[in-house]
């Protein structure tokens, strides 16, 4: 899992004090988000994920792809491979048979089918005689869209192959799922996103110290592009890279910190804690699902709750996802989680 | 120095009481009609709602027609024994001076409890046989207690003026005060009172005392003040009510919808019930109502409200049952719906941002907002050059620039910067 030596001290071929010679390097480039530059154009470029990479390879060789689901959790590389597959599929002038779509976006499958069709409708010319879809974030879409989607996919299957992209598979329909190829993407080892970062750092003459390697693993746990924005954040001040700057830069990018909110309100301190919930959602536009999500992460992870008691919190928190379903109010429903919490913390104190 | 205007500025005569033109003049007749004779109604029952000028008219009345006023009121006439007090002067017809005599009995609503009926009984007695004019003056003429008096009355109706008339009563006292005051912004007084000139009145006063010019921003925060002391009294019936149904109570009598008056609730609970159990008892009963509130949303199925108000008033008042009394617990405006007004532009402008981010990262916004967007802006806090050829890149504009600077100062290095580039 580690690193070996020598890359790590690969990392230390870095320059002094490198805001100056970042921007003599790119000084006429435009300063992108590194995940964006740095991104594999090519399946030959990326770097893990080589089981996949190598069945996509063979997808090109043959000149044929059949309807795919890229599943797997964020910053692993499912974009980026569809990318390069369409990249190696058509060359340069691929983005004319290349459609992207985001189903967070897009508002409504109507929307999505129009655009589909409008698209599919005319077939490729060349030596691949389809085209490519990407419909990202899939699993965003309620199972009748998926229902309609699937109609879309057959009806199409002959001008246009889909790659749909999830984090989780499970949420995409048995019909759908059936008709295409699975592909199960995995977090990068500590290895695999060492090298890379490391090789990044250089590149941008960024000095990354090996403690501040291990804390960009720590946060991101393998989730490159979360790894890589809080490297170039980091690096935004222009000084090597240590633990603290990284912890520092990921604090102020997440100022909803879900773990704070719980141990207030575990401490009995309600109204804090209630404040810091209104914050995350009104202020910096955490959704209620993501919130939920978290917690119920954070209740097993809490070291000093009754094994018994997370149990009982777990059944809380599955009670209040269902009824942000059934269109209740996300941050009334969290705080009397929140109150349930406090009283939690209060008997617990009180059972020793 | 700072009399009270309802009093500093009452009519002194009828011309100038606003409204009733009709009720006014028949009871100026019927007094008039006892020059000649004793009518067969011996007294006349003014009735309508509080603050339209009743007691004003038959004072402007009294000294248009220079007559001696004897007025008495609800406390001056519980008992029996006290009324009949009142009895002699009643029969008499003339004072020493040769003035004519006016009787009035004011707020008869007062008159509450067993022993004041008996107070009913002898003002009739005083009726039957007075001798000089009397006004008697009700909130309610159908009161029960109130209806062998009317027998007895002539009774004269008296309705809420038209916001218009109430408008010319408060400019008068403007003018005399010397207050340059926008229309609109009387109109929004006059319009607030519903016809009760003496709120009205005393709401001027409240607002435009001591100034010279009054405006629509001075007076428009106003729905707010008055709001406060009602919602004080319905927030302790849903925090201490003894009995469920005394807490549902509380809707009765909150002048909010029942989804402002949840706000009230869910910002000031924690403050009452502060026992932890006392606590999550009553927060899980808000996210019940709170519950109800979506399904209702959902279905459009609103017969489901009562619910809301089920578990949002009783639910909460019998989470109660450890927490002790506190002493007084200041009342807090939701600070949810501030938020929500102050935050919007700033999520407005994150959506913004992150739709130019989408443009560039292969992601959808919702995601670049959570994922991406705070990076950009620590390189934004913090390194101005880098920020200013990433604003090339994501193609921002200024005022996005400056949002995500966070400084005035950090601003207008990045700006400085990307026009150095161009």
């Amino acid at each position: 899992m580690w690193a070996k030596q020598e890359e790590r001290e690969y990392c230390f071929i870095s320059v002094q004090s490198s805001i100056y010679t970042t921007t003599e390097v790119n000084a006429n480039l435009s300063y992108e988000m590194w995940a964006e530059k740095y991104r594999p154009k090519k399946l030959n470029e990326m770097m893990n994920q080589t089981e996949i990479v190598e069945r996509l390879k063979s997808f090109v060789k043959n000149r044929n792809v059949p309807h795919c689901i890229f599943a797997g959790p964020p910053g692993t590389g499912k974009t980026t491979a569809a990318l390069c597959l369409a990249r190696d599929l058509f060359g340069e002038g691929y983005r004319e048979h290349l459609m992207e779509l985001n189903a967070s976006d897009e508002r409504g499958i109507s929307v999505v089918r129009e655009r589909v069709k409008t698209f599919a409708r005319i077939k490729s010319i060349g030596e691949t005689p389809f085209k490519i879809l990407i419909l990202d974030e899939a699993d965003n879409m309620t199972s009748d869209a998926q229902q309609a989607l699937r109609r879309t996919m057959e009806r199409f299957s002959e001008s246009c192959r889909f790659i749909l992209i999830a984090n989780y598979s499970g949420k995409i329909i048995e019909p759908i799922q059936s008709r295409c190829a699975p592909f199960r993407f995995t977090y990068l080892s500590r290895t695999d996103q060492d090298k890379y970062l490391c090789s990044i750092a250089e590149k941008e003459k960024v000095k990354l110290q090996p403690d501040g390697l291990e804390a960009i693993f720590e946060v991101s746990g393998g989730d490159l592009r979360r790894a890589l924005n809080a490297l170039q954040a980091a690096a935004s001040l222009g000084k090597p890279i240590t633990t603290d700057m990284v912890y520092s830069v990921i604090g102020r990018a997440n100022p909803a910190d879900i773990r704070e909110m719980l141990n207030l309100a575990m401490k009995g301190d309600f109204i804090t804690s209630r404040q810091k919930l209104r914050e995350m959602i009104l202020k910096y536009g955490v959704s209620g699902n993501d919130i939920i999500r978290q917690v119920h992460i954070e209740i097993f992870k809490m070291k000093d709750v009754p094994e018994r008691w997370k149990i009982k919190l777990a059944d809380i928190t599955g009670e209040v996802d269902f009824r942000l379903v059934q269109g209740a109010d996300e941050e009334v429903q969290l705080s009397s989680l929140l109150a349930r919490l406090v009283e939690a913390g209060h008997d617990i104190k009180h059972e020793h | 120095m700072h009399a009270a205007w309802t009093v500093k500025h009452k009519p002194r005569s009828l011309d100038e009481v606003v409204g009733n033109d009709e009720p006014i003049q028949r009871l100026l007749t019927w007094v008039k009609s006892w020059e000649k004779h004793v009518p067969k109604k011996r007294a006349a029952f003014l009735y309508g709602p509080p603050g339209i000028g009743k007691t004003v008219t038959v004072e402007a009345l009294a000294n248009d027609l220079n007559m001696e006023l004897v007025e008495r009121n609800a406390s001056d006439y519980r008992t029996e024994s006290a009324v009949q007090k009142f009895a002699g002067l009643a029969s008499q017809s003339g004072t020493l001076f040769g003035k004519k005599r006016l009787i009035l009995f004011d707020e008869l609503d007062g008159l509450t409890g067993r022993e004041d009926r008996g107070g009913v009984g002898a003002i009739i007695q005083i009726v039957k046989a007075a001798l000089v004019p009397m006004i008697v003056i009700a909130c309610n003429a159908y009161d029960p207690r109130l209806s062998s008096l009317r027998f007895y009355c002539e009774t004269i109706e008296f309705k809420k003026p038209a916001a218009g008339v109430v408008m010319t009563h408060l400019k008068r006292i403007c003018d005399r005060e010397g207050i340059k005051a926008d229309e609109s912004a009387l109109k929004f007084i006059a319009q607030r009172s519903e016809g009760d000139v003496r709120s009205a009145v005393n709401d001027l006063q409240a607002l435009a005392q001591g100034k010279q010019t009054l405006t629509y921003e001075d007076v428009s925060w106003l729905a707010y003040r008055d709001r406060k002391e009602v919602i004080f009294n319905v927030l302790r019936l849903v925090f201490y009510g003894k009995s469920a149904d005394q807490a549902k109570h509380a809707v009765d009598m909150a002048d909010v919808d029942p989804d402002m008056l949840f706000e009230w609730i869910y910002e000031n609970l924690p403050h009452h019930l502060r026992d932890p159990h006392d606590l999550a008892d009553a927060m899980n009963s808000l996210a019940k109502a709170d519950l109800y509130r979506g399904r209702i949303a959902k279905t459009q199925n609103w017969v489901l409200t009562r619910y809301v108000i089920d578990f949002m008033t009783a639910g909460v008042a019998m989470a109660r049952r450890r927490t002790q009394p506190a002493g007084f617990v200041p009342l807090r405006f939701p600070e949810r719906i501030k938020m929500l007004s102050k935050t919007r532009a700033e999520r407005q402008m994150q959506s913004a941002i992150s739709s130019k981010i989408k443009k560039r990262c292969h992601i959808s916004a919702t995601r670049a907002k959570k994922e991406i967007l705070p990076y950009v802006r620590i390189i934004f806090e913090d390194n101005a050059q880098n920020a200013a050829e990433m604003a090339k890149w994501l193609d921002l504009d200024e005022a996005m620039i400056e949002y995500l600077a966070a400084s005035k100062k950090q601003t207008k290095a990045i700006v400085k910067n990307l026009s150095a580039r161009q």
